[in-house]
């Protein structure tokens, strides 16, 4: 350990690593004010998300159902249910649209516009723009709709004849396109990027403000000029943060449907059908609960290998070993 | 001192790893030479005090800016507020116009009789009350919790940690569409539908993955030694968490409160499944059902639903401004340590 703290003792430097092995035995007694404290959090988790997925999980192996015979006496019927996911046809389009609206709505388009909306506030704010707080709202109004606001304001927007984007392309000379019919995954996308890149933004504001300024002082003196700078030490700080906010935006645009049952409602046709929607509108619209399941079933493995996936890229090396090695 | 005392984890040189093929060795030294001399950095990088100081000296010495550098931000500027205004011109014109429809119409003449409907034939002020009672019971309730687990689960020193805290990180990816019928089932079972009650631990119970995990990165920052000095004067741990650490966490506290606060505020589909009472209907339930024409296939009146929208807005952005330098300050801890 590089770092002393008043008033700690401190270990001694090197690789002197061979600290007596902890004592275990006094662990309920030390641990006990801990696992107290963590126990509203472990009860509520336990209720609300533990007991509900395995209820999921025992479900997806049956024919249960909200109406008729599957209601009252759900059957045990196997992997039938899974079966009949991976023969449906319109299963692989939905894991495609989904793949498509992950990837370019969270990977690339909230990631990337909240990541340059924020380098710019940033870079606004510290040179004294006045207009920072307009576009920081701006960016909020957009976030604390709820989906329902989002696809009415939008429906609005994008509408083939009077929508305000073709009023605004005609102004300077393009013909009215009838966005929701002729590239219905862009508008989706588009949609959710405006309501997302506020969360974005938010984290990576928040880490942008903790580079520490020690590394810019040194990296002038060094001669580096500002991009230089960003490449090579503002990038460098935010990975973690990305890593973090990549993995955080993908699961909830992974899970997101609301706005786009408001927007196209998964048309025209099935092109805007992600696994979410597909999942919810089994459940709900055609009440086969146990296939709904085992569509969410599924939609969980997908999101534990994304998570799993993130987490190993941003494994970190524990700094004491840094500092150690 | 053990590998789990993360408090102690230099803040600095996160992701450059000395030793790895790295074509960055100035980095490397720079950051190990600021952190390395016995600095206090924990400490110096207060919490609280650093980020004012910082922004302060950063607006003192403004440098001189170039005209193309300011027609270059405010063209961005003006981009980005293109991008997200421009959709609620809309709302706008809707809300104020007695006839309005899905496509953008320039009210004549402009009028208040959607709001007044809305108060009148829709009960909004009881929408609100409900909405209110919710969410901030969940503000307050999830801001408690999770500053507990936090802590907790922070000093928790037992060999497994790491995978209790991934577990709840990945409790995070359960999808909606899997749970909502199981909590209907359940809900019924405990007496939790129909009241404030049943809301209110719901919608805690969302947001808690992600802020307990937040919450514990904010305590790992926290020296120990200043709860041991608590504790050697004699408080219990209860209290010098409550007496000395909480204080020190406030920024983290901001962002748990206003992330449940807005999460509870605009979440719809487990009220969707918990309430059929029409005395407890919220705010963006009442969204929802204007927006679906009440599940029957009555016209859906969009100058109404503007109007709603524009009430619901609001109180969000009131207390977003209210609250947006401790927000931005408590989330730059907010994503340390993964």
């Amino acid at each position: 350990m590089a770092i002393t703290v008043p008033g700690q003792p401190t270990t001694p430097p090197g690789p002197a690593i061979a600290a007596p092995p902890r004592r275990r035995r006094s662990n309920w007694r030390r641990n006990r004010a801990y696992f107290f404290g963590l126990s509203p959090v472990a009860i509520l988790l336990a209720v609300f998300f533990v007991g509900p997925a395995a209820w999921a999980v025992w479900s997806s192996f049956t024919n249960r159902a909200l109406l008729g015979p599957g209601a009252a006496n759900p059957e045990f019927i196997g992997i039938d249910n899974y079966t009949r996911l991976f023969n449906d046809p319109d299963f692989g389009t939905v894991l495609l649209n989904s793949l498509v609206f992950v990837v370019g709505s969270a990977m690339i388009g909230q990631f990337l516009l909240g990541l340059l909306m924020a380098l710019l506030l940033d870079f606004a704010e510290g040179r004294g723009y006045r207009l920072v707080p307009l576009v920081y709202g701006a960016v909020l109004l957009a976030w604390v709709n709820p989906a329902v606001i989002a696809g009415f304001l939008w429906t609005a927007m994008l509408d083939s004849s009077a929508g305000i984007l073709n009023q605004g392309l005609g102004l300077i000379g393009v013909d009215p396109v009838q966005w929701l019919g002729v590239q219905p995954m862009l508008a989706v996308i588009v949609v959710n990027v405006w309501r997302g890149t506020a969360f974005t933004m938010l984290i990576f504001i928040g880490a942008l403000r903790t580079v520490p300024s020690q590394i810019y002082e040194a990296a002038r003196v060094d001669g580096a000029g500002p991009f230089r700078r960003f490449w090579d030490h503002t990038l460098p700080t935010l990975r973690q943060t990305a890593v973090l906010v990549l993995l955080s935006v993908t699961i909830s645009t992974f899970g997101t449907f609301l706005v786009i049952q408001t927007l196209t409602n998964g048309g025209p046709g099935n092109q805007t059908e992600i696994i979410a929607l597909f999942a919810y509108r089994t459940a709900f619209e055609t009440y086969q609960i146990g296939y709904g399941s085992t569509i969410s079933v599924v939609m969980l493995a997908i999101n534990i290998v994304f998570a799993i996936a993130y987490l190993r890229i941003s494994r970190p090396r524990t700094p004491q070993l840094e500092s150690d090695a | 001192m053990s590998t789990s005392a993360s408090p102690w984890r230099p803040r600095l040189p996160l992701p450059i790893r000395p030793g790895s093929a790295d074509p960055r060795p100035t980095g490397a030294t720079t950051a190990q030479a600021s952190a390395a001399p016995g600095l206090p950095v924990e400490v110096a990088a207060d919490v609280a005090v650093a980020p004012r100081t910082a922004a302060r000296r950063r607006r003192g010495n403004r440098p001189r800016r170039s005209p193309v550098e300011w027609l270059l931000v405010h063209a961005a500027f003006a981009l980005a507020l293109l991008f997200f205004l421009s959709p609620f011109v809309w709302l706008l014109t809707a809300a104020f116009n007695a006839r309005a429809d899905y496509v953008l119409q320039w009210p004549s003449p402009w009028t208040l009789d959607n709001f007044r409907t809305v108060f009148t034939e829709l009960d909004f002020s009881r929408y609100l009350r409900n909405s209110l009672i919710v969410s901030l019971s969940t503000m307050v309730l999830t801001t408690i919790t999770v500053a507990l687990a936090g802590y907790s689960l922070s000093r928790l020193d037992i060999r497994r940690k790491a995978w209790i805290t991934y577990s709840i990180l990945l409790l995070q990816t359960m999808p909606l569409s899997a749970t909502m019928v199981p909590i209907y089932g359940l809900a019924r079972e405990l007496g939790l539908r129909n009241n404030y009650l049943g809301l209110i631990l719901i919608h805690t119970a969302i947001e808690l993955p992600f802020l307990v995990w937040m919450m514990k990165n904010f305590f790992d920052a926290v020296p120990r030694y200043l709860e041991e000095a608590a504790w050697i004067d004699g408080r219990s741990k209860f209290r010098a968490w409550f007496e000395i650490l909480l204080p020190m966490a406030r920024p983290g506290l901001a962002v748990a409160a206003g992330l449940s606060f807005l999460s509870a505020w605009s979440e719809v589909l487990m009220v969707l499944v918990l309430v059929d009472d029409p005395d407890l209907i919220t705010v963006p339930f009442a969204f929802y059902r204007a927006a679906r024409g009440s599940g029957s296939y009555q016209q859906v009146d969009y100058g109404i639903i503007a109007a709603l929208g524009i009430l619901y807005v609001i109180p969000v952005l009131i207390m977003f401004f209210a609250t947006r330098r401790l927000m931005v300050r408590g989330l730059m801890n907010s994503t340390r340590g993964l």
